[in-house]
């Protein structure tokens, strides 16, 4: 294998792995939202809000890949031929976010679609549930910033 | 990762939205201050029984308004359950309340209790059987139990073994369905709803004087008290009875029950008590964000207002005193 194409297993992980969490974390709220709206449809704005949370981990890990891209000339006008270490370089660099994104992603789905419940009970305290779900966020965001200051100091 | 409990996730949010419609303590007690059963009826009608209430001719046939209700939960449940099979063990206790119900009309010519229609087996056909003698189609513990049944009434005509032998069945069927479903909450609940069985048994076997024998045969097995150790208790006068539970977690409500029992004759403190300490234990549902555990809770919190709406309109009815019927109105689980 060529450095260029580790480097590119390291881009699709990123955006892989991340986007795996975010789908899972998402779609867990959704059904929890789901069952919510069915009984009291007036829950939809809220519940839509909640649902969204856990969408960033897949957001990250696409920006992680983007870098990565351009990086090694994929987007842009010539293509970098990266020696193999460079190019293990680049996937070890991209593991944070693929791994904390995968993880961090369903845990924010499951605390987002607890706060599905405690918008049924208590609206108002919408605002609660969230900073709640947005805790799980920190460590995706952790992972995207090792992320991404371990790619910019790959030399080429 | 526990991901498999998150099958759940539409069941308990939409049991979220619906925990919210169950009646309030200020609901019940507005029913209670009520001036007649006509006006309780009514402030029932302002709540999730709207429709029901508007469309019942009578105050006296609210049953039918219970039992609908009661159906229409457990269908709900059932069908939103992604293991419905956890919910049909909640529901097995209506077989059995109906098998009582059908055996009790039949030996004694009285019909007890409604039955109600929840519950996996057919009531045509369970009344069929019934009448017929023949319970080559119910499933076999029960067929076990409706034959010794029949047996034994024709030889001792005692009513008492109707509700004695399908009880057996009953807590037997819940637990290892319980245990087989590897749900800690639900064998949890039965373990306590049998402890609490035995010791009202023990209770009320020592204040009619009768002996041990008679006490042995009519324990459930399971409990968390082993039965030998309840028998044991029989001997003892009913303070050390006290002083015996206080390590477990029975000793506040069984000594309150016991001294209402011993100073006005009846059970019905206890009876509250026991109910509001499961009602306590099952509370855990609502703060458990995934699982089966919130469905259960929302059943059990339905049963319990279903219990309180009958506690104040049979009150209203045969106006009682707001007090007395305050007394008995189960806590609420919301």
């Amino acid at each position: 294998m060529t450095g260029t194409e580790i480097a590119l297993i390291g881009a699709a992980l990123a955006v892989g792995l991340a986007g795996i969490g975010s789908a899972i974390g998402v779609g867990i709220v959704g059904q929890s939202a789901a069952g919510l709206v069915t009984e009291d449809p007036d829950k939809f704005g809220q519940t839509l809000l909640l649902q969204a949370l856990p969408g960033t981990q897949g957001i990250y890990g696409l920006l992680a890949g983007f870098i990565i891209m351009q990086n090694i000339g994929i987007i842009g006008d010539e293509l970098l031929e990266l020696t193999v270490p460079q190019g293990y370089a680049f996937l070890m660099a991209a593991i944070p976010i693929a791994i904390v994104g995968l993880v961090s992603g369903i845990y924010q789905g499951r605390v987002s679609a607890s706060a599905v419940g405690l918008v049924a009970k208590r609206p108002e305290e919408l605002g609660k549930g969230i900073v709640y779900a947005v805790m799980v966020e920190t460590y995706a965001v952790l992972a995207l910033l090792a992320t991404i200051m371990l790619l910019f100091g790959i030399p080429l | 990762m526990p991901i498999d409990d998150t099958i759940f996730a539409y069941a308990v949010g939409r049991t979220r939205a619906l925990e919210t419609r169950l009646l309030d303590r200020a609901r019940f007690e507005r029913m209670i201050d009520a001036s007649s059963a006509e006006e309780a009826l009514k402030v029932l009608g302002e709540s999730a029984y709207a429709n029901a209430v508007a469309e019942l001719p009578d105050v006296h046939d609210f049953e039918t308004i219970l039992a609908a209700e009661l159906k229409e939960t457990f269908d709900l449940i059932l069908k939103i359950s992604p293991r419905p099979e956890l919910i049909s063990i909640m529901a097995l206790r209506y077989d059995i309340h109906n098998l009582k119900v059908l055996f009790k009309a039949k030996y004694l010519g009285v019909k007890s209790d409604l039955l109600i229609p929840v519950g996996s087996l057919e009531l045509d056909k369970m009344e069929l059987a019934v009448n017929e003698d023949d319970y080559r189609d119910l499933p076999a513990r029960l067929r076990k139990a409706a034959e010794n049944i029949s047996e034994d009434f024709l030889v001792n005509r005692d009513p008492q073994v109707i509700d004695l032998l399908l009880d057996q069945v009953l807590y037997d069927q819940l637990i290892f369905a319980a245990r087989d479903s590897g749900i800690k909450l639900l064998e949890g609940m039965f373990v306590r709803q049998i402890d609490l069985t035995n010791l009202k048994s023990l209770i009320r076997v020592k204040r009619m004087g009768l002996d041990r024998e008679l006490l042995k045969n009519i324990l459930l097995p399971h409990g968390s008290i082993p039965t030998d150790r309840i028998t044991g208790m029989l001997d003892e006068p009913l303070e050390s009875l006290i002083t015996m539970l206080t390590m477990s977690d029975y000793a506040d409500l069984v000594s309150e029950g016991v001294r209402d029992w011993l100073e006005k004759g009846t059970a019905s403190r206890l009876e509250k008590l026991s109910d509001d300490y499961i009602t306590a234990y099952l509370k855990q549902g609502k703060w458990t964000p995934f699982g089966v555990e919130p469905l259960i809770g929302y059943l059990w919190a339905k049963e319990i207002e279903i219990k309180n709406i009958r506690l104040v309109l049979v009150g209203k009815i045969n106006k009682l005193p707001a007090e007395a019927i305050r007394e008995r109105i189960r806590d609420v689980y919301i």
